[in-house]
């Protein structure tokens, strides 16, 4: 068939130079990544992995073990709620003095918000490790890790949520004399409230995932549990540590679906808004907080003290200045390189198995998998993918791949549910076999909600990627935590810089993608 | 014969009668308007000639095959000789135009072709004459979120026309546009049906616009056939009888309800920014 020019697609140039781009930049970035399928069935590799996982039946339930997981589940939850308090200690200054909200001259406040980027660009993990250098080896470093960086999420979440809601009642407000806190009380809060409490308790289920995984770097909890198990190729103890990870994270998300639930309800007609729920909710949250510090027996008297800050001080002067030799530099742009790579490679691995996963009708064993995959941290998938595939970037893309197939594979479920059924419908109807009605008529329509889901999810793996070297699987991570136990801290706080430069890049890249795509 | 039901009856799960013992032939090449009042059973009566719903009793036969014995493949050959027009045109907001037409003719196309079309549209020639029918040969590459509504409900014709069926049928396909542009497409969906020899079954809000374009009328009341006539014998009194549940005024073309479809807002980012 001769293509006329009547008869040509003019759209079919730029799709082709478009995947031809894609291959030209997937091609390096899969080499880095050091991509090897065969990996998997080498037969040392298996052997390795085999053993380790036979070792997994049956879990371990000697008395003297469950003691220890249970009171090192115990500590996970406190340093996650002891965190969190933390965290919002934090949040309420730093976001009311970040938000534009109730303001008569727009500012930019560009203080309060460059230290907020540094506090949540630099992943929770890695202020852990280098408080665990500065306080010593347990929960108090997990802790100070999670205020500060879940602190400077909150606190930048708060400050755009107050943004957000329609701003006329505060400005009222304060043309009638009112103060800027009280105007944001009065005008703003009863807007907001419901998205603000939302969204901490929804931090405070993120919080509980990222303290399991604390104890790799030292910090106390299960994570500490979970390492040593792996370091003596305990799988039994492994098992039982997993069971507990998967029932500790489905609680949380039950809990704070019910919270959410229960925040939705409106308030009863009375003099006070606040009933017996919210008195215990309140209650217990305090408990809760005051029980959580007094378990983790962390004195911040000593914390702060004279002799600590002057080894603080010390030890922060080490890390300045940073190490810019360009033999350094060259490395840590490698490592950069390799890091993008991971989450590249993870993040797509993740979203084809995520579709594949997403599309049977027939939901109950797919969402049992997905669930299951999801609620396992990047960094325990990465200890076990370490064992199967060997140390080295491959580990990492496919502990990232595993955890993000979990997510992604759930929010692509719920889109394709939530696409418009018309389409598809009506193709069924004039014939065409159901893949193809999928293609044609569903797909387009959930298309540009997977697109987003994507870019966020890798937004969130860049972070992740930047820290699964920690347990061996590449990237700045690995560098950073050679570096810190050599204490190189100059070359520690180069890598450091890198990754905070690496993850405001691919948050304004993801930006431009999204609304490229729109 | 292009259509026979026999004492067809359709019952709802909740078992609400749509249907009531309906029996209705059509010759193949014929023009049939469906009107009456809404809730009447139009759209469940063509959902039963679109094999979209099954009769709960009675035979129904379509393009000369028994619609109860139908299954897999023999079902879907049967579908994609069946055409139908949708009150809101089923195509995805970001689907480029020429991919739509196209995939009217997926149920004829053997699986390579219809996979290979998603990257490169392998008859753009059929599109554009498709499209050039209906006016909008210029829209071939546009994307459907950059049309209008009218032109959108054009290009799910243009869909229905490149399938090329011996059977059509049009589910109020005008209700969503103004009154000039729905006289000019039900004057083209008759106009095609003739050149192509299809039977054509369209329900219809506006009753002077069935009276005007369709020799045959078929007046459907809670379920059952009111009337069958050539639009000459439907006198006032039958259309007032047929719609005395709608107060006094005959629904026409320019008291026609405008419907437009509003999508869901959904934010991603708080669903996907987790731990």
């Amino acid at each position: 068939m001769l293509l006329t020019a009547e008869a040509r697609d003019p759209a079919a140039r730029g799709r082709l130079t478009g995947t031809l781009l894609a291959f030209a930049i997937l091609w390096p970035l899969l080499q880095t990544a050091e991509v090897r399928p065969a990996a998997l069935f080498e037969a040392g590799n298996l052997k390795v992995i085999g053993n380790f996982l036979g070792g997994f039946l049956p879990p371990e339930t000697g008395r003297e073990f469950l003691g220890y997981l249970a009171q090192a589940t115990l500590e996970t939850l406190a340093i996650a709620t002891a965190g969190m308090a933390l965290a919002i200690l934090l949040a309420v200054p730093l976001g009311y003095l970040a938000s534009a909200a109730g303001r008569e001259q727009a500012t930019l406040n560009p203080l309060t918000r460059s230290l907020l980027t540094i506090l949540r660009g630099i992943p929770e993990l890695v202020w852990a490790l280098l408080f665990v250098r500065v306080f010593g080896l347990g929960p108090a470093a997990g802790v100070l890790a999670l205020g500060l960086t879940y602190g400077g999420m909150l606190a930048k979440v708060y400050a755009e949520i107050l943004e957000s809601v329609d701003a006329t009642p505060a400005n009222a407000l304060r043309r009638s004399g009112a103060r800027r806190p009280l105007a944001i009380l009065y005008g703003l809060i009863p807007q907001a409230s419901k998205e603000l409490a939302s969204y901490t308790v929804y931090r405070w289920e993120c919080a509980i995932r990222a303290s399991v995984v604390m104890g790799f770097v030292g910090a106390g909890g299960l994570g500490q549990l979970m390492d040593q198990a792996m370091k003596m190729l305990n799988g039994g103890e492994a098992a039982s540590i997993l069971l507990t990870f998967m029932a500790l994270v489905f609680a949380a998300d039950g809990l704070s679906g019910w919270l959410r639930r229960a925040i939705e309800t409106p308030p009863a007609s009375r003099r006070s808004p606040f009933g017996w729920r919210s008195a215990g909710v309140l209650t217990i949250v305090l408990t809760a907080i005051v029980a959580s510090f007094r378990l983790l027996e962390i004195g911040f008297g000593a914390l702060f003290s004279g002799e600590a800050l002057t080894s603080i001080g010390e030890f922060v002067a080490g890390f300045f200045p940073p190490d810019v030799s360009p033999e350094w530099l060259s490395k840590v742009a490698k490592g950069i390189w390799e890091t993008l790579a991971i989450s590249v490679i993870g993040t797509l691995l993740a979203a084809v198995t995520g579709l594949l996963l997403a599309l049977p009708k027939w939901r109950l064993p797919f969402s049992l998998l997905l669930n299951t995959l999801r609620s396992v941290p990047e960094l325990v998938w990465a200890t076990i993918t370490a064992l199967a595939v060997g140390l080295g970037p491959f580990a990492g893309v496919l502990a990232l791949a595993l955890h993000t197939t979990g997510v992604l594979g759930r929010l692509y479920a719920e889109a394709l549910d939530n696409a418009p059924p018309a389409p598809g419908q009506s193709l069924r109807l004039s014939g065409a076999p159901g893949g193809l009605a999928f293609l044609y008529g569903t797909l387009p329509g959930a298309a540009p909600q997977l697109v987003a889901y994507t870019l966020y999810r890798w937004e969130m793996n860049i972070r992740m990627a930047a820290i699964l070297g920690f347990v061996g699987a590449g990237g700045l991570g690995q560098l950073l935590y050679f570096e810190l136990s050599l204490f190189h801290h100059a070359q520690a706080s180069t890598v450091i810089i890198a990754m905070l430069v690496l993850s405001i890049t691919v948050d304004q890249a993801s930006a431009w993608l999204r609304q490229r795509m729109r | 014969m292009s259509f026979a039901l026999d004492g067809v009856g359709l019952t709802h799960a909740n078992g609400f009668t749509a249907l009531d013992s309906i029996s209705l032939r059509a010759k193949k090449g014929e023009c049939i308007a469906l009107i009456g009042p809404s809730g009447a059973g139009k759209t469940s009566l063509l959902s039963v000639l679109g094999t979209a719903l099954a009769a709960t009793t009675g035979q129904a036969r379509v393009l000369d095959a028994g619609l109860a014995e139908m299954a897999g493949s023999s079902l879907k050959t049967l579908r994609s000789r069946i055409g139908t027009v949708h009150q809101a045109p089923p195509i995805p907001a970001r689907q480029r135009v020429v991919t739509a037409v196209l995939a009217g003719k997926l149920g004829q196309w053997p699986a390579w072709k219809s996979l290979a079309s998603l990257l490169y549209p392998l008859d753009v020639a059929g599109a554009r004459a498709a499209l050039a029918r209906v006016d909008l040969a210029d829209k071939l590459f546009a994307r459907c979120d950059q049309l209008s509504g009218g032109q959108l409900q054009r290009v799910g014709i243009a869909r229905v026309l490149y399938q090329q069926p011996d059977l059509l049928l049009a589910d109020e396909p005008v209700s969503a546009l103004d009154p000039a542009l729905a006289l000019a497409t039900v004057r083209l969906l008759v106009a095609e049906a003739g050149r192509s020899g299809a039977t054509l079954v369209a329900s219809l809000h506006a009753v002077d616009l069935a009276l005007s374009c369709f020799p045959r009328i078929v007046g459907i009341k809670a379920g059952r056939i009111a009337f069958d006539l050539p639009a000459k014998e439907v006198s006032d009194s039958l259309l007032h009888e047929l719609y005395a549940s709608e107060g006094q005024a005959l629904p026409t073309l320019a008291s026609e309800p405008h419907f437009a479809a509003q999508p869901a807002a959904n934010d991603p980012a708080t669903r996907a920014a987790c731990c």
